[in-house]
């Protein structure tokens, strides 16, 4: 199959048949879900493949080309907040179709503003790191003292630490988008999503990315402009990530500056890294399930919920180092001596 | 009583069962619901229990617990025992939303109290709206909200601010300077402050709003200084603005302080080391010290259950009348149907509280408060005096009445007032 | 005008103590052993709830935040020898792993010890001057930040374990073959980090609210001083702290606590971006020129 050839590569783990059937399978069952589900269940599993979208956007950049970003966040919160802005004041279905093309253009233009500000200033590893959680956290302090009726953009309010309410659905061909219908986009856009960043990964500028994660200045030398590199998959993973925001603000209807806060920045670095940063899949499977059992922990109501969610990443870390992903992935092929598949923990609801 | 897995029903040997039935496995399985079951009325509180509100929220739960159970034994509403939902929100937003669609299309409740912040109100609002879901929000806030399924049943900063400020502009003097939280709760009292000066001839000569994450106020000690006001008003919230009273004390800035914030949800005059809060004066509808029969009575009912909370807050008497006052009217309703509960509280109810016999205003759907000023003295030993009877006159002067005008609106002072 | 002055340099002072203690102890522990301690808050939470709850049991205060500092000193070589040493060299792993730390600290210190203790008052009284006043114990505290700095200078320069530690750093390796117990290094520099970070949550503890979540109202001033400074612990921190408090102070006193607070938040990106291996980076390529120049 000539699709395969695009999305098969050494940068991905999942590459045999029996990986695409099961592959399949989970595609098939994710689309069978609302028909067993209640609404509450599956406006809640959409929540969290929204999440699993932003997942992805740092999996790409951190993954795949060594940049850790702490404040993907920051894209998260600017295309949420520019959708709201755009869709209170036209809620229409262009009005919200517009809304989403700023949300995730002006993310995108800022993820390459500021990568174009690090990377062309020589800020590396670490420092990107802790830079972009400090944007973030300028952010966080800036909307949060944005109360006053002078911070209304037409009919948007920024609203302060209270946050910005009253943001419409998301619409389509005039038909709003809640609960199944909602789930269904989102599915459709982390499906295409995760398809097309594996055929990123196995193209040619996909090795250039690696061959950047492993060395920076070996790659430079073989003649390869390592900065556009970075500023370019960046960029990207900026614009993913607003475009998750995007549907956050859908989902909720509601934005505030908790989404630019340390706690919530610290989200996706955490998925990432127990899925296995370099496996696509395991991101969103890590996404999905931690955010599910974090979930269910605080339903519980226990006041151990957050020793527990702790005590894993820790004993995550400590016994995987690489991640879930790629330990199954290993354990598999092991097993079998050929690779297949890994990550069904979102099919698990 | 094992508080590991708070379940807070009625019995004992229930909230047992319940707590062994509560792990991940057994919340995962049950997709299918009990909702056919009328035979209970369905609460849900979302009080925080962990996170920076833990301090302020557990105590909310808490007061939740006991109304429920004070209900149940003397036969539940409607001859119905009452189940209660109870995850926590840990002071988190996004939590907040996702527990609040949970509690409203899962386990569909009747009535919901939720939230301490004022941006944990406003993260749920759109699915309050959304569902049309009766809703008690009970924390002490800015005022202003007018909306046709939310019973904000804490003391507005009108009512507040109302009681303290032309007190102490009698008492000190006209030259006021506002430090306040900086976002809408903090500029909002901001603004009522310099409504309350005019009316009673004083002045508001400096004005600050600090951000929430800022512990350290040197250089706003100092500006106080320079301004030399006759006393301070403020509306800091959270525990890094608590910090201020400590270091007020230690650089010797004795100006009195009139505030809405302090003591009264947060404790500070039993955890900071005296004199911190010498001469604050502080807007109240309830404090634990308030000394009268009922209040007393509460009292000692709520450390009979909870022998180890550390207080009993204003926000969490508000939780605890306003269930007891949610079962009259579902009584006299007839019935849990929510739109019936909701003309029935509409027609106003009158409860006797532990700070008082109130009323419930039903145009606004706030409360008519016994406003009290609470002041500590260099020991922290607290006084109160000046009792008023205030109602949400704000909100009437706007013209919000809900059963004839059905609106979800937040009215703001600065749309009414020149400021 | 004099007054004026004074304002600010107290300001100054102020700010330059908090970022300086605040920062110090993760700076050791990521300039020497390339962690990212995102528990570095929790470390403080420990150093302060040891304070408060000693001196609540009957310590005098010097003492009681002696055993503070004691606490988190042995709560740090436990998690070395439990956790830490397995994260050597793996700095982003590191980060995940301590913010799951910092996590479950928070929470156990929560179900410990409750939402609040009851707080230590701040000793010494104050200072007046005109219509102003300003806590003596801020000012201490600006003394304290200086000799802290002194000491982590002499013991890094002038002892046994000072030379070994700045040679395992270096090259890790090669120290060892020379004989260098580096597993002693990295636990004694491990420890020392954590003592350090103590120390700040016992000097601010009569100061700063306890509550589970203190740690969090540190760590910002401190990853954004680490960044800022580079990677040499003592140069970079000093530098960083002087030049961070310089435009917090300033902006603070002229416009308010907000803008000082973006301000500084601002001047750290530019400096980042401006040096982007740091204050010290700056140093380093300074006498690398001059040295060239002197040949």
């Amino acid at each position: 199959m000539s699709l395969r050839t695009v999305l098969d590569g050494p940068n991905t783990r999942g590459t045999s048949d029996r990986f695409w059937a099961a592959f399949g399978l989970a595609v098939v069952a994710l689309l069978g879900y609302p028909l067993v589900a209640s609404t509450y269940a599956v406006a809640n599993a959409a929540l969290f493949l929204l999440y699993a979208i932003l997942g992805l956007s740092l999996c790409v950049i951190w993954g795949y080309c060594g940049i850790l970003s702490f404040g993907q966040v920051a894209f998260f919160g600017i295309g949420g907040y520019t959708f709201g802005i755009v869709g209170i004041n036209l809620s229409t279905t262009t009005g919200t179709a517009l809304g989403l093309l700023t949300g995730v253009g002006v993310a995108t233009l800022f993820a390459f503003v500021l990568g174009y500000f690090m990377f062309y200033g020589g800020v590396r590893d670490v420092y990107v790191t802790i830079m972009t959680l400090v944007v973030a956290l300028v952010v966080h302090t800036f909307m949060g003292q944005t109360a006053g009726s002078e911070w209304a953009i037409g009919e948007a309010a920024l609203g302060g630490f209270d946050g910005m309410t009253n943001i419409p659905n998301l619409m389509l061909g005039g038909i709003e988008l809640i609960d199944t219908a909602f789930y269904y986009v989102v599915l459709l856009v982390l499906l295409g999503t995760y398809l097309g960043l594996r055929a990123l990964v196995n193209s040619d500028f996909g090795r250039a990315m690696v061959a950047v994660r492993e060395d920076e200045e070996r790659t430079e030398l073989l003649g390869y402009d390592t900065k556009r590199i970075k500023l370019l998959v960046f960029t990207l993973g900026g614009a993913l990530a607003g475009l998750s925001g995007v549907l956050y603000a859908s989902w909720g209807n509601y934005m505030n500056p908790a989404v630019f806060g340390i706690t919530f920045a610290a989200l996706p670095v955490v998925w990432v890294s127990v899925g296995g940063r370099d496996s696509l899949l395991g991101a969103i499977g890590a996404t999905y399930a931690i955010e599910w059992f974090s979930q269910q922990l605080s339903i519980t109501g226990s006041e151990y919920a957050l020793v527990v969610v702790g005590g894993l990443l820790l004993v995550t870390i400590l016994w995987l180092p690489k991640g879930v992903a790629p330990a199954v992935a290993d354990w598999l092929s092991e097993k079998q001596s050929s690779p297949s598949i890994r990550g069904h923990e979102e099919v698990a609801d | 009583m094992n508080n590991l897995f708070s379940t807070g029903r009625s019995s004992t040997r229930r909230a047992f069962l319940a707590a062994g039935a509560t792990g991940i496995t057994a919340t995962a399985g049950c997709t299918g619901s009990a909702r056919q079951d009328a035979d209970v009325v369905r609460i849900g509180v979302l009080e925080d229990r962990s996170g920076g509100f833990a301090l302020n929220g557990t105590s909310k739960w808490q007061t939740s617990v006991l109304a429920i159970e004070e209900l149940n034994e003397a036969g539940g509403i409607l001859g119905k025992e009452i189940e209660l939902f109870d995850p926590d929100p840990q002071s988190d937003n996004q939590r907040y939303q996702e527990l609040t669609r949970r509690l409203i299309q899962r386990e569909e409740v009747d009535a919901l109290w939720a939230g301490y912040s004022s941006a944990a109100r406003e993260t749920i609002r759109p699915l309050i709206n959304q569902y049309e879901q009766l809703y008690f929000y009970t924390t002490q806030y800015e005022g202003g909200v007018c909306d046709s399924t939310i019973f904000p049943v804490g003391a507005t900063a009108r009512q507040q601010l109302g009681a303290v400020v032309p007190h102490l502009i009698e008492e000190y003097g006209p030259r006021i300077y506002t430090i306040a939280a900086d976002y809408n709760f903090g500029q909002i009292s901001g603004d009522w402050v310099r409504i309350l000066a005019e009316e009673n001839g004083a002045e508001v000569i400096g004005e600050e709003f600090i951000p929430l994450d800022v512990s350290q106020f040197g250089s706003t000690i100092n500006r106080i200084q320079e301004a030399d006001p006759d006393f301070v008003m403020s509306m800091l919230v959270g525990q890094n603005h608590t910090s201020f009273y400590n270091q007020r004390a230690s650089a010797g800035l004795d100006i009195p302080i009139g505030s809405s914030t302090t003591m009264a949800q947060g404790y500070e005059h039993r955890r900071l080391n005296p004199p911190a809060l010498a001469d604050m004066y502080v807007g109240v509808n309830y404090m634990e010290e308030v000394d009268t029969e009922a209040s007393n009575a509460f009292v000692e009912r709520f450390y009979d259950r909870w022998p180890d909370a550390p207080y009993l807050n204003q926000e969490a008497q508000n939780n605890y009348f306003s269930i007891h006052m949610y079962a009259e009217a579902a009584e006299r309703a007839g019935t849990t149907d929510q739109e019936a509960v909701i003309e029935e509280l509409e027609k106003g109810v009158e409860i006797e509280a532990p700070e008082g016999t109130i009323e419930l205003d039903g145009d606004t759907h706030h409360m008519n408060h016994h406003m009290r000023i609470g002041h500590a003295d260099s020991n922290h030993d607290l006084s109160f005096g000046n009792e008023q009877y205030i109602g949400a006159g704000f909100l009437q002067e706007v013209g919000c009445s809900l059963p004839d005008d059905p609106e979800t609106t937040q009215y703001l002072p600065a749309e009414v007032y020149d400021l | 005008m004099i007054y004026d002055t004074l304002n600010l340099l107290f300001q100054f002072l102020d700010s330059f103590a908090f970022i300086v203690l605040a920062t110090v102890g993760l700076a050791v522990i990521f300039g020497m052993m390339g962690i990212i301690n995102l528990a570095h808050g929790e470390f403080i939470l420990v150093g302060a709830y040891g304070t408060t709850l000693s001196y609540g049991a009957g310590l005098p205060l010097a003492l009681a935040m002696g055993v503070g500092v004691l606490a988190t000193t042995v709560f740090g070589l436990v998690l070395e020898r439990t956790v830490m040493r397995r994260l050597y060299h793996r700095p982003l792993d590191s980060m995940v792993a301590t913010w799951g730390l910092s996590l479950v600290t928070v929470q156990l210190a929560r179900i410990g010890f409750g939402n609040t203790l009851s707080q230590v008052g701040t000793p010494l009284g104050s200072i007046s001057y005109g219509a102003f006043s300003y806590s003596a114990y801020r000012v201490v505290l600006a003394g304290i930040a200086v000799a802290v700095l002194v000491s982590l200078y002499w013991l890094f320069m002038y002892t046994e374990f000072g030379t070994q530690a700045r040679a395992t750093m270096e090259d890790e390796p090669t120290a060892r073959s020379m004989g260098v117990d580096t597993g002693r290094i990295y636990l004694g520099t491990f420890g020392l980090g954590s003592a350090l970070a103590g120390l700040t949550g016992a000097l601010y503890a009569p100061t700063i609210t306890m509550t589970p979540e203190l740690g969090a109202s540190f760590l910002v001033e401190a990853f954004v001083t680490v960044v800022v400074g580079g990677s040499s612990v003592l140069v970079g921190t000093s530098l960083a702290g002087g030049f961070l408090g310089v435009v917090n102070a300033t902006f603070t006193n002229l416009a308010g606590t907000f803008i000082g607070q973006v301000a500084m938040l601002l001047a750290a990106i530019l400096a980042i971006r401006l040096l982007p291996e740091g204050i010290t980076g700056l140093i380093d390529s300074w006498r690398a020129k001059r040295a060239e120049g002197g040949q």
